[in-house]
């Protein structure tokens, strides 16, 4: 198992430089007059030549990746062009803002998912044909959508919550949840009607399997048949499932955080990328593959805890 | 029983919904803007760096103006008043601007403010290579005259410097914290209040909270002040319409919304939109030399019914570039091309173009139904307009390789230099094919040694440009800015959003 952990995080080093290099070759070489965009379109050329040498835009593409990469091995990321604020700073204040909303909606996806997709596995009749319909109109409501339709009738009309956050340091955890509420409704709709279809399938399709005819020939109860049995076959395909869903919510996260305003990582990705503030590019860049390289890798590690065949695999 | 698929399915959406609610309970409908005595601002950014000479303009400069006092006060109406400098004049030949100043003003770290600490604030603007620089370019150096006076020595004379001291370059920092890296996150001014750093969050809410003793308490309408960024549209209409903020900008279109909502709009025309006819020397497209293929594309326009359909008629059409506010405004000239698509083919025929123009102009997101309505409308003339790829961030850095021959755009309309050195002078970023004429150069000048007359000056400017057709400007267009019926607001010139000192409690 340890073998399996270095071997994996082995491979994700090796991700992590080569994402680092690409994208930082790639930026630096579409985004032009960085100093300028800076200074904004009053700014003279000296002004802008002088930017150029204070960024250390006028040293080597190459020299520069290495003295990025030197500086983020130890720690330093660098710090905005815009704002002066130091990179690692930005991701510090505002990855909780972003996780504690990506991690409670996933737990409720995982728990609602799985309790919906087994119970319509198990019971089929309507109840599996609304899961299906539901999947489907899940799946076609962007999770954006869903967010507006959400601020407009329980914020704006029924006034139940804040339309945009009301996160800050002097508000208490109450604050927190009348905030992330609405949000992270509005991520998890589609998790959860994607997730209980894909469960729903698997259990089916261990529920077929041959073991299952002859534990039942045994006289095995189906409550245990389906909790000891079933459901620990089925989980691999559950957790890569739901893994992916995490993955994609990075994503669709941005724009949720936009609509309610919420200080988290998409407003930052948003603006750093549209002023072509690179280091904090890069910050983001690098945080969302470590987020991918460490979630593959806790799936990896549950599913071998789960179900001893893919350890020996 | 059996339930149809859609009504079972609509309750596991909400079922799924209402697992959260119910932890919820009784939420607070946001009441953020509570007591009178508390302002909340939405805004569309935040400050990037609290060092007063990276302060910029417009929307970018009403925070500073909560900490940072300016040595002139700039009234809603455009007029220059005293605040930290008494009174203020020029020499005679306009090379020397002579500022008495307070004498009781201190800055919030208790620092004095006096001839010297003016005198830092100036020596960093000019090297700290903020975005406004410009403002002070010139200013060759400041002499201090006695403890209350200072002395403005400049290359050259500049009608607009009392203007710019209301601006970026007149924010007074104090002497003992300017060039720290303190300064950067937590300002350090004499203004009317102090930054809460505790409550404050990067890119979510800036708060301040009145200073105690500040000298002009005619300025210090509240307890409490916010600023809380939404750069998201709908997120600001949200947070407008649900009383989280008092007041914020929006567009025609969510606009609508708001005053829906019972909102009400403090409209001000602060840019005017449309195109830069800029290769007037035909370097790259030939027929942009001829001045009647220029006021062709001008005749083209049925400027009334753009506006009316785009923009909900939110502005006033307008042939010239220069604003209302500026000087170099003249009635003349506001319908100077009226719509005569018959003449634009005319003038195109004298121009030996009867065979059509082609035009090429980059894509500009945001003005994609404009854009594609002139394109329509020049095309029943004969002009062709070819819409190539987006402008990018580095837009300022294409125009100024002469990359596009013609761009729309949306532009501010400042005083009459900082117009002229925006979009005609030679040193213009929007003239980048450096178009000019002696004539032309005679009229600049006149403007730029003009002192109080250089906005009266500055109208053969705008006529000359508005003549040769430089631009087909369409209409100047209306900063939808609203609030509620807590605050009463006093637009801002030349702003789209006003001051910090234009809000005050609704009795």
């Amino acid at each position: 198992m340890i073998r399996f952990i270095a071997k994996r995080l082995g491979s994700g080093l090796v991700v992590l430089f080569v994402v680092s290099a690409l994208t930082f070759f790639l930026l630096y070489i579409s985004s032009g007059s960085i100093a300028r965009n800076i200074l904004g379109d009053q700014a003279t050329a000296e002004q802008v030549a002088m930017k150029e040498h204070e960024l250390g835009l006028d040293q080597p593409l190459v020299l520069r990746y290495f003295a990025w990469l030197a500086d983020a091995l130890s720690g330093n990321l660098g710090a905005s062009w815009f704002t002066s604020e130091p990179v690692a700073n930005s991701l510090a204040t505002r990855i909780p803002v972003t996780m504690t909303m990506v991690f409670a909606a996933m737990i409720l996806i995982a728990f609602c998912a799985a309790l919906i997709g087994v119970i319509a596995a198990v019971r089929r009749g309507w109840v599996d044909r609304v899961v299906q319909v539901g999947a489907i109109i899940g799946d076609s409501i962007p999770g954006f959508v869903i967010g507006v339709i959400l601020v407009t009738v329980l914020a704006i009309q029924l006034g139940l919550f804040p339309a945009t956050s009301t996160i800050s340091p002097e508000s208490g955890p109450d604050a927190w949840l009348y905030s992330m509420s609405l949000p992270v409704i509005a991520l998890l709709v589609n998790g959860v009607t994607g997730g209980a279809q894909q469960i729903r399938s698997a259990v089916i399709k261990q529920l077929e399997r041959d073991y299952v005819r002859t534990l039942r020939s045994r006289g095995i109860g189906e409550r245990e048949i389906l909790f000891k049995h079933v459901l620990r076959s089925a989980a691999p395909a559950g957790l890569t499932v739901l893994s992916l869903q995490l993955i994609g919510m990075l994503g669709g996260v941005v724009i949720i955080e936009q609509i309610f305003a919420l200080p988290g990582m998409g407003p930052l990705a948003v603006a750093a990328t549209g002023q072509s503030d690179l280091p904090v590019v890069m910050g983001v860049v690098m945080y969302t593959v470590v987020v991918v390289i460490v979630v593959n890798l806790l799936v990896d590690i549950i599913n071998g805890w789960l179900n001893p065949k893919v350890r020996v695999s | 029983m059996k339930l149809g698929p859609k009504v079972a399915a609509a309750a596991l959406v909400l079922s799924a919904s209402f697992a959260l609610t119910g932890c919820g309970g009784a939420a607070n409908s946001g009441s953020a803007a509570g007591a009178a005595t508390a302002l909340t601002l939405g805004t569309v950014q935040d400050v990037r760096s609290w060092d007063p000479a990276q302060a910029h303009v417009g929307h970018v400069l009403q925070p500073y103006q909560a900490v940072y006092d300016t040595l002139i006060l700039r009234e809603p109406d455009g007029k220059l008043s005293p605040m930290l400098a008494t009174d203020w004049k020029y020499n005679a030949d306009n090379t020397k601007l002579t500022l008495d100043l307070r004498t009781d003003v201190t800055f919030s770290d208790g620092a004095k403010f006096d001839a010297e600490a003016a005198k830092a604030n100036v020596d960093h603007f000019k090297k700290a290579n903020g975005p406004q620089m410009a403002q002070l370019a010139s200013v060759k150096d400041v002499t201090v005259v006695d403890a209350d006076t200072i002395d403005f020595n400049l290359s050259t004379p500049d009608p607009a410097l009392e203007y710019f001291l209301s601006q970026a370059a007149g924010l007074m920092g104090s002497p003992k914290a300017l060039g720290s890296e303190g300064i950067k996150t937590e300002p350090v001014g004499s203004g009317p209040y102090v930054m809460d750093k505790a409550a404050s969050v990067k890119d979510s809410q800036t708060v301040f909270t009145a200073r105690k003793d500040y000298w002009n308490k005619d300025l210090q309408k509240y307890q409490k002040l916010t600023f809380k960024v939404l750069t998201d549209l709908t997120a600001r209409t949200n947070a407008l319409v649900s009383g989280q903020v008092d007041a914020t900008i929006l567009d025609p279109k969510n606009g609508r919304q708001a005053e829906g909502a019972k909102m009400k709009l403090a409209a001000n025309e602060v840019d005017w939109q449309g195109l830069l006819l800029l290769d007037r020397d035909g370097v790259k497209n030939p027929a942009l030399a001829n001045v009647k293929v220029r006021q062709a594309i001008n005749y083209a326009f049925d400027r009334k019914t753009i506006l009316d359909q785009v923009m909900l008629g939110q502005g006033t059409p307008t042939s010239q570039p220069f604003g209302k506010a500026s000087g170099a405004w003249s009635e003349e000239l506001e319908n100077y091309y009226s719509y005569d698509p018959a003449k634009a083919k005319q003038l195109l025929k004298e121009a030996s173009f009867e065979n059509g123009v082609t035009l090429e102009i980059p894509a500009v997101p945001g003005f994609e139904t404009q854009i594609s309505v002139i394109t329509q409308q020049l095309a029943d003339v004969g002009i062709t307009l070819k819409v190539g790829a987006a402008l990018t961030n580095t837009y300022t850095a294409d125009i100024a390789a002469q990359k596009f021959t013609t761009i729309y755009f949306s532009l501010f309309q400042g005083q009459p230099t900082v117009a002229t050195d925006q979009i005609v002078s030679t040193k213009a970023l929007y003239n980048p094919f450096k178009n000019t004429t002696p004539e032309l150069e005679a009229k600049i000048a006149a403007v730029r040694s003009g002192g109080a007359d250089a906005g009266k000056l500055a109208q053969e400017v705008n006529k000359y440009v508005v003549e040769q057709a430089w631009f087909a400007p369409l209409f100047r267009i209306n900063q939808m800015y609203y609030h509620n019926s807590k605050v009463n607001v006093t637009p801002q010139i030349q702003q789209a959003v006003p001051s910090v000192y234009n809000y005050s409690p609704a009795k």
